[in-house]
């Protein structure tokens, strides 16, 4: 399995994002949120990256700027030696082709109005490449049947629409899939049907993983490294097993404690 | 205290929860698991007498003596918010919007009874026992205003305002970051006169209750203490569901249940589990009774005998 060893592919340095809220006075500006404080971080060719937090902790900020789908305040992005921020739409063209997401919902991320042909064909179409016959290899290689093409998100279990979302996110043949809690609205039984699919791709494709999770244990079944996130920044980071037998920050040993297991029940 | 007997929720024809029995002593803590589609929240709104237009129950419930179903909404009314009440998954669309915190909580004592000025003190008692901080600026704040937490603390101030000899909780927590999660069950299992807890993550009832119920396709199981049922599971589906739940390192598979839950009114006949069990066989086409005393399963073929 390609640890450490690998080059880098997304270098983040000093990442700060401010929103302002709405303003309640006409002589002051609205209060600044500090939503991301100085984040740096890199992740590497083949690296499994999972990213942890709570809500308000910005790991979807971060997430958001790692995919250029909004603007850092300062700091700079690399993406495979590459400056992506600060760049117009027109030239991440390449980014798109490299990088795919998959949400955290699928009933709300895919277009009930769609067909699911349509749906796994249309970052194809949106960059414009042929499509072919990669709906059909696609949905085999998330485990659909090809029928399935032709049917529409609401037709399916909330598992079955995950992998039509991670279809779509595989059409561009993508070197990185970032998934933004993909798991957290399954059910249990299906959960490690959606994990089990996802380490079988990324090792299958060679793909480099971002996953982002609130929820330590799931990342630590799925990725090598760990960056856990608090109050805008990265507070913890290394490999996910030395993270989670020996927490070094105080906010991390919180969170461990604060996860119910079923230890003591086996 | 609580028993029901016999419980069957039907819509259009549909069997939706099938003969559903069980019994809940006061001081007790039960857990109701299940996934989606499993019939335990209709169970649920089936005791507050909360179904949804269309669906019906029948069936016995008793609380102490009084029938929980089949009676009219007039007797049921004095019943919920007093002497049962229910904590919702959502607190953002169970408060209203529109309304203080304060005067919400309040309201559910003067709609029984409680004078206006009595309820308006009370109320911040009630916020300050379910570890509000500042419960007088608190309560005169809107839902907006509060985090996703203190609202499901309000939510919870709300259900024990009258003293309720039941609380009934539906998935508190899952909207709820880990660490408020677990203050909040702290909470609920520290204040709970008697509780039914409604939730699809085994962790969470392990934490907060002494047995389980476990739901699938409308009907128990499995059911029995906590410790057993976890550690020497018999149905084949609590199994599975374990097997699940326990994330192996990394670079193992994990263990599932293949294909998915179906659809309402798509389970098979028989026992309800056999499309999905690997240890199905014709024997299973008859339906089987949940046997046993204290740990019990419905199973024709159950795990686990050493």
């Amino acid at each position: 399995m390609p640890t450490h060893a690998g080059t880098p592919l997304i270098e983040a340095s000093g990442l700060t994002r401010v929103y302002h809220r709405p303003r309640t006075s006409l002589t002051r500006p609205g209060e600044p949120v500090h939503a991301l404080r100085g984040v740096s971080l890199t992740i590497r060719k083949g690296e499994r990256f999972g990213i942890v937090g709570e809500s308000g902790s910005g790991k979807s900020t971060l997430l958001r700027l790692l995919c250029a789908l909004d603007r850092p305040t300062a700091g700079s992005i690399r993406f495979d030696g590459r400056e992506i921020t600060g760049l117009p739409e027109r030239r991440l063209r390449f980014l798109r082709h490299s990088l795919q997401i998959v949400f955290q919902d699928p009933m709300s991320s895919l277009d009930p109005r769609m067909r699911v042909r349509d749906l796994v064909a249309e970052p194809l179409v949106a960059l414009g490449e042929p499509v072919g016959d990669r709906v059909t290899e696609l949905l085999d290689a998330v485990g659909l049947p090809a029928t399935a093409a032709g049917r529409y998100p609401h037709q399916f279990s909330g598992g079955q629409r995950q992998r039509i979302a991670i279809a779509r996110a595989l059409a561009p043949r993508p070197k990185v899939l970032v998934a933004d809690e993909p798991v957290s609205a399954l059910d249990v039984s299906v959960r490690g049907q959606i994990l089990n699919l996802l380490a079988d791709l990324v090792d299958e494709l060679g793909l480099t993983l971002v996953f982002v999770s609130h929820d330590l244990s799931v990342v630590r079944h799925v990725c090598e490294t760990v960056a856990v996130m608090n109050d805008g920044e990265i507070v913890e980071t290394g490999a996910v097993d030395d993270v989670w037998a020996e927490p070094r920050h105080a906010y991390t040993r919180t969170l461990l404690q604060a996860v119910p297991t079923l230890e003591g029940f086996r | 205290m609580l028993s029901v007997e016999g419980l069957t929720v039907a819509a259009d024809g549909v069997e939706l929860v099938h003969d559903v029995s069980f019994t809940i002593a006061p001081g007790e803590r039960v857990g109701l698991i299940g996934e989606s589609g499993s019939g335990k929240s209709l169970t649920a709104l089936s005791l507050m007498g909360l179904l949804p237009e269309g669906v019906t129950a029948t069936g016995a419930a008793r609380l102490h003596d009084r029938d929980l179903v089949g009676v009219p909404e007039k007797r049921l009314k004095d019943l919920r918010g007093s002497e049962l009440a229910m904590v919702f998954q959502e607190p953002m669309t169970a408060l209203n919007p529109l309304m203080r915190v304060g005067a919400q909580v309040a309201e559910v004592m003067t709609l029984h009874g409680v004078p206006r000025d009595r309820a308006r003190a009370r109320a911040a008692e009630l916020l300050g026992r379910v570890r509000l901080p500042h419960p007088e600026q608190v309560a005169r704040a809107y839902p907006h205003q509060l985090s996703g937490g203190q609202r499901q603390r309000v939510m919870l101030a709300i259900a024990l305002a009258n003293g309720p000899d039941l609380l009934i909780c539906d998935e508190p927590t899952t909207a709820l970051d880990v660490t408020v999660q677990k203050q909040m069950l702290d909470l609920i299992a520290e204040v709970a006169p008697a509780l039914l807890f409604i939730t699809h993550d085994l962790a969470v009832v392990a934490s907060v209750c002494e047995r389980v119920l476990v739901m699938y396709g409308g009907r128990v199981v499995e059911s029995g203490p906590i410790r057993e049922v976890f550690t020497r599971p018999r149905h084949r589906y609590t199994e599975g569901l374990l097997a699940a739940s326990k994330l192996t390192p990394r670079g193992t598979r994990l263990p599932t249940i293949a294909g998915s839950v179906p659809a309402a009114g798509t389970f098979p006949g028989g026992c309800v589990f056999r499309n999905r069990c690997p240890h199905a066989d014709t024997t299973c086409e008859q339906a089987p009774a949940l046997t046993g005393e204290g740990h019990a399963h419905a199973c024709w073929h159950p795990a686990d005998r050493g």
